[in-house]
């Protein structure tokens, strides 16, 4: 009972409080993102109604046949993915469109990139809870990090990329919302099969 | 020149040589022209897509003049069509032409011709060259020209947008304003942005959406300032390198790869951005000359400068500054960060800062790194930074070095600032002021305050603590024990380092409460309660003015200031003083002895209206006046000098002014000439701030009824009071009225045969006589009938008859009466008599007579005239009649009655002593008696008859019953008056 106690502690209690912790920050990104593409648009003048075709991030596609390990190891190369093109964005963008007065965009925008950073890293601890520690860190290959050469178009990568960073945080909260009933499932499977033990026994 | 040739004289076969002729002239002047204008031969194009220049050179021999022709390809649209003169190149030996177009040159193909021109000469068209656009089927993306562009504040900038291949055009956007289009191509569609502002850091986008409203493309414009710069200079702080200083004028609004370029003596450079429009730019070694250029993708600017080194020093700020601090002095140290300015002359400034105040020292010596700053205060907290320049071919101050803190050591404090209130009597308190900390001068512990009789060597000393500043003190104990005329106060301060001088006041112990001098109205100004004073020129003793709340009169917290010798004003100002507050200045001398009061003052910092009305209002109803009658307001209360007050009458709500009283003692004011009615009457006070709120009282004006009641009570009450006196006179001369008016009977004689039929009459004299009136049925009263005749007393003292009888009842019959005795003869002592006394006594003469119906008692009747009691009694004292024998009594039937009438007017009517033989009997006066008949009538003219006025029996043979009977109806005056003179009666 105690080993039992102390693995109930230290494991499933944990993933779970890391779960809503996650939930939470990608909640809060969220917001973030929505007031940063807000700040945006209307800096660039740009409509609500920009059509951004086609992906930047790119992972495995969804299945409803992924494990727990699985699901969280995509949803984190997205997020890894996402804040190195939101980097190479901010750079970009000061280095060739910055320069004169800081205002609420650039504020905005730093706090994007640092809440995307800590969600990132819940879900590393999620993903390494998850067993999936182990396997190689995601790689960042193939994402088009230069960038255009115009700067107009520079400006409509990074708004593609701050839209990227907004859908998967969205995914991010799906991901993570459904994350506890499997993990109570996946508990439950273990007890069971203990308990079973414990019967045969 | 082409020429035709004709030859007339050739035969038949010499028209066919004439047509051939014609033939050859014809063609030999078409020959000829095409020789002259050349077609031009191998145009090519060059671009300049920046400055979207198009350059077109030809060869076209020696021709000049050329048509060019630019149309767009695709719409075969007519861009530019002129004639132009162009020059062949020297250098190229070609023909050579610019032209700028407005759109970018990508955004469609354009076809290029030209022509030789000659006057109306024209040579063929050349090739058409085409300069390629971007809208080409080939290229089938979408495409935005120019791409981004940096344009001046107010440029006009055309910017043009190649549609998808497939997609339709739908508008094109700057910011968010949709632009006019124009379609210079199927594809390309330009606008034109005309002056342009400044637009954000990030550029002002262009886009160009499709007919879906998605956007197909985009350009960024930035539109900023050509580069500004200003103040260019360049200084040294090492004595070996250099730093440049400049000004950026204006924000060229332009960042990062667009924003300005710097080159300075050749060395290029940039500066991060920054807000601070100063700029600098460090530079190794030290250039005579410099020279900096300012570039940005709108133009340059360049500025330059000369100078020798030792000519721009500026001193870096010192380092390491510390401090050597003592009481009143400290030493500062610093340290150089360069060795160089070890033997560099130099100036410092040192700003030294003290509770807020900062004052600055200036101190020179080469290479300068210690100074010494003086007069400071001991324990006082100091903060000094320093900074230098050069001494000789001073540039400018250096830097400020790190403020340093220090604080100077403490000494014994200074003498407190002490003074003393008296109270009335021996009480009082010994005040004195906070020592500041500059005073204190360190950690104060406390204060000492010893009150002591030089002469009786009595002391007494208490310890206080540091935050008392007042002590009460009784000197009663030492004024009684003490043959001194004066206590001594001393106070001293003690701090860490020990105790101060002491201050002292000499307190005189014979109180006097006269106040030697009158009181003076001290004015407020902006500086404050300007007082001035007669001063001795003699004199060297300073001045304490002391002052204080004047309403407070015991232990008041009174605040002073020390005047020195020779001073004769001062502006007393205190952040104490209050409007509406009236405060008390005492100008004292002081010296050795003990403070002498010289003047005092009073005064308002602000006068305010009273705030409260005059005390206990009263209104008083004065016959038809109303008298307002009022207390003084209060001293708190008044708040300024009360100037006078003002009357009001109100009616409604409004106000009457009825009179100003501009005595500011009066307490009373009358109203009058009012009517009827109810009043309400206001006072008000004013001062030179104006009236107070005013009291108000009430009154109803009725009509004034009580004041004749108390005439007609006064009246009545006089008439009473001369009763009394005359009974009272009357009570104290009750002898002399007796005997005037009431003699003792004499014992009749009787010479004869006395009998009659009747019994005879036994008479006794009474001890007084009183008339009886008898009243019979059967007299007339018509006739002229007389009832009594005053009859003569016989008084011992020989006085006459003094007072007369009156009766106002029968002034008729008297009249008649005096007819009668008026025959006797007029003694001549009366006739002077006055005609007062000449009525009074005819009056009294008529009083006698009167008795008709009434009793003899009550009508007596006293005459008050003193005048007539005198000359009627005392005059007559006359010797005969004192001396007419104990028989004096004189009956009236003695006197004759006159047969005529001698009037009224007779002054005697008493009867004249004469020399009687003797009493004679009323029965006689029935002889005398105008009607005799008969017994009845005797007895009916015994009421008539000469009676004397103190006979109280008639001598007759009946009717007594009757006569007492008669003088029951007497009335109770007549009753009292005969009890009180029988009671008087020795």
């Amino acid at each position: 009972m105690a080993a039992r106690r102390t693995r109930g502690m230290t494991g499933p209690d944990v993933s779970r409080s890391t779960v809503a912790r996650a939930a939470s920050i990608a909640e809060q990104l969220r917001y973030e993102c929505s007031i940063l593409l807000e700040l945006y648009r209307e800096k660039e003048s740009f409509t609500a109604d920009v059509l951004v075709d086609g992906r930047l991030v790119s992972v495995a596609p969804p299945s409803s046949q992924l494990a727990t390990r699985d699901k969280l190891w995509r949803l984190h190369s997205a997020l890894m993915q996402c804040r190195s093109l939101l980097e190479r964005a901010i750079a970009r963008e000061e280095e060739e469109l910055g320069g004169g007065k800081k205002g609420d965009y650039e504020t905005q925008r730093k706090m994007v990139k640092d809440r995307l950073s800590y969600l990132l890293i819940c879900t590393g601890e999620l993903l390494k809870t998850a067993g999936g520690a182990a396997l190689l860190t995601p790689s960042l290959e193939g994402l088009e990090l230069d960038g255009p050469t115009t700067l107009f178009e520079l400006k409509l990568w990074v708004y593609r990329i701050f839209k990227e960073v907004d859908y998967w945080t969205k995914t991010a909260i799906t991901t993570l919302e459904a994350l506890p009933s499997v993990i109570a499932k996946e508990r439950v499977m273990p007890s069971r099969v203990r308990t079973t033990r414990s019967t045969r026994r | 020149m082409p020429h035709l040739s004709v030859n007339p004289s050739s035969k038949p076969n010499c028209s066919t040589v004439w047509l051939i002729s014609v033939l050859l002239g014809l063609l030999a002047v078409h020959t000829n022209a095409n020789d002259v204008l050349t077609v031009p031969q191998q145009v090519s194009l060059s671009t300049n897509m920046d400055s979207q220049q198009l350059s077109i050179s030809w060869l076209a021999g020696a021709a000049t003049t050329f048509d060019l022709m630019i149309l767009r390809t695709e719409l075969n649209e007519s861009v530019f069509y002129e004639t132009v003169s162009v020059m062949v190149s020297q250098l190229s030996g070609r023909h050579e032409w610019n032209w700028t177009s407005v759109e970018p040159l990508q955004c469609t193909s354009l076809s290029i011709k030209i022509r030789s021109r000659e006057g109306q000469s024209t040579s063929e068209w050349s090739n058409t060259e085409i300069l390629q656009g971007s809208d080409l089927p080939s290229e089938e993306k979408c495409q935005m020209f120019p791409p981004d562009r940096v344009v001046p504040v107010g440029a006009n900038t055309t910017f043009c947008c190649i549609v998808k291949e497939g997609k339709q055009f739908g508008t094109i956007n700057y910011g968010n304003t949709v632009m006019n289009t124009t379609r210079l191509s199927r594809r390309s569609y330009a606008t034109t942005v005309v002056n342009q502002g400044l637009s954000g850091s990030s550029g002002t986008n262009l886009v160009c959406y499709n007919s879906f409203k998605e956007i197909e493309i985009g350009a960024v414009v930035f539109v900023g300032y050509p580069p500004l710069p200003s103040d260019f200079l360049c200084e040294t702080h090492d004595l070996t390198s250099a730093v440049c200083l400049w000004n950026e004028r204006r924000n060229t609004n332009l960042y990062k790869t667009r924003g300005s370029r710097y080159m300075l003596n050749n060395r290029t450079f940039t500066l991060s951005w920054s807000r601070n429009p100063k700029k600098e730019y460090r530079v190794d070694h030290w250039e005579v000359n410099w020279t900096l250029v300012v570039v940005n993708p709108l133009g340059q600017y360049s500025l330059t400068d000369s100078a020798e080194l030792s000519h721009r020093v500026t001193p870096v700020a010192p380092e390491n500054l510390t401090s050597v601090a003592h009481a009143t002095n400290a030493t500062v140290l610093w340290q150089w960060k360069y060795d160089g300015y070890s033997s560099l002359a130099l100036v410092c400034q040192v700003e030294l800062t003290s509770q807020g105040y900062k004052t600055n020292h200036t101190f020179s010596g080469v290479g300068l790194r210690a100074v010494v700053l003086p007069d400071l205060y001991p324990y006082e907290d100091y903060s000094v930074q320093v900074r230098c320049g050069a001494q000789q071919n001073f540039w400018k101050w250096g830097s400020w070095s790190e403020t340093m803190s220090f604080k100077t050591s403490s000494i014994v404090p200074e003498a407190p600032d002490m003074w003393v209130w008296m109270n009335k009597d021996y009480t009082g308190q010994v005040i004195w002021k906070p020592l500041t900390g500059r005073q204190s001068r360190g950690l104060m512990t406390g204060y000492e305050v010893t009150l002591w009789s030089p002469g009786e060597s009595l002391q007494h000393t208490e310890i206080l603590p540091p935050d008392t500043f007042a002590v009460p003190v009784n000197l009663t104990q030492m004024a009684t024990a003490s043959s001194d005329n004066m206590v001594m106060a001393t106070v001293t301060a003690k701090n860490t380092e020990g105790v101060s001088l002491p201050a002292s006041v000499l307190i005189p112990l014979r109180l006097t409460d006269a106040d030697p001098r009158a009181v003076s109205q001290a004015v407020y100004t902006d500086s404050g309660f300007s007082l001035f004073w007669q001063s001795d020129v003699n004199t060297t003793c300073s001045y304490v003015i002391e002052w204080h709340n004047a309403s407070c009169k015991w232990n008041c917290p009174v605040d002073w200031i020390k005047v020195a010798p020779g001073n004769t004003n001062v502006s007393i100002e205190s952040a104490n003083f209050q409007p509406g507050v009236r405060y008390n200045f005492s100008l004292y001398s002081s010296s050795s002895e003990a403070p002498e009061l010289l003047q005092r003052w009073q005064g308002y910092m602000q006068e305010l209206v009273p705030s409260s009305p005059v005390l206990s209002l009263l209104t008083t109803q004065e016959d038809s006046d109303i008298l307002l009658t009022w207390g003084q307001i209060p001293l708190v209360s008044r708040r300024g000098f009360l100037l006078g007050y003002n009357i009001y009458i109100s009616s409604g709500s409004q106000l009457t002014l009825l009179a100003n009283l501009s005595d500011p003692g009066s307490r009373s004011y009358t109203v009058n000439g009012l009517s009827e009615g109810s009043y309400k009457f206001t006072v008000k006070a004013y001062t030179s701030a104006g009236e107070d709120t005013g009291a108000t009282a009430s009154i109803m004006l009725e009509p004034f009824t009580d004041w004749l009641i108390l005439e007609i009570l006064a009246s009545l009450g006089v008439t009473a009071l001369f009763l009394v006196i005359v009974t009272f006179l009357c009570y104290k001369k009750r002898k002399w009225v007796k005997k005037a008016f009431y003699p003792d009977i004499p014992e009749p004689k009787l010479p004869g045969d006395w009998s009659r039929s009747q019994a005879p009459l036994d008479v006794k004299p009474p001890h007084h006589s009183l008339v009886h009136m008898v009243e019979r049925p059967e007299w007339d009263s018509s006739k002229e009938a007389l009832v009594v005749i005053p009859e003569e007393d016989e008084d011992e003292d020989g006085q006459g008859i003094g007072d007369e009888l009156v009766d106002t009842d029968e002034p008729t019959s008297l009249r008649y009466y005096n007819q009668v005795v008026d025959e006797r003869p007029i003694r001549p002592r009366y006739p002077d008599s006055s005609d007062s006394s000449a009525s009074s006594l005819d009056s009294a003469r008529t009083d006698v007579t009167y008795t008709g119906i009434q009793t003899s008692g009550s009508s007596f009747v006293f005459q008050l005239d003193p005048q007539g009691s005198s000359e009627g009694h005392q005059p007559q004292a006359d010797p005969s009649f004192c001396a007419g024998g104990g028989g004096g009594y004189r009956p009236q039937m003695q006197s004759r009655v006159p047969s005529d009438d001698t009037g009224p007017a007779s002054p005697n009517p008493f009867p004249e002593p004469q020399a009687a033989s003797g009493y004679k009997p009323q029965s006689s006066w029935q002889m005398d008696s105008p009607v005799d008949d008969g017994e009845g009538r005797s007895r009916a003219s015994s009421l008539g008859s000469p009676t004397s006025i103190a006979s109280t029996q008639f001598l007759l043979p009946d009717g007594e019953d009757h006569t007492e009977e008669k003088r029951q109806p007497s009335s109770s005056a007549a009753t009292w008056l005969t009890n009180l003179l029988s009671s008087t009666k020795p």
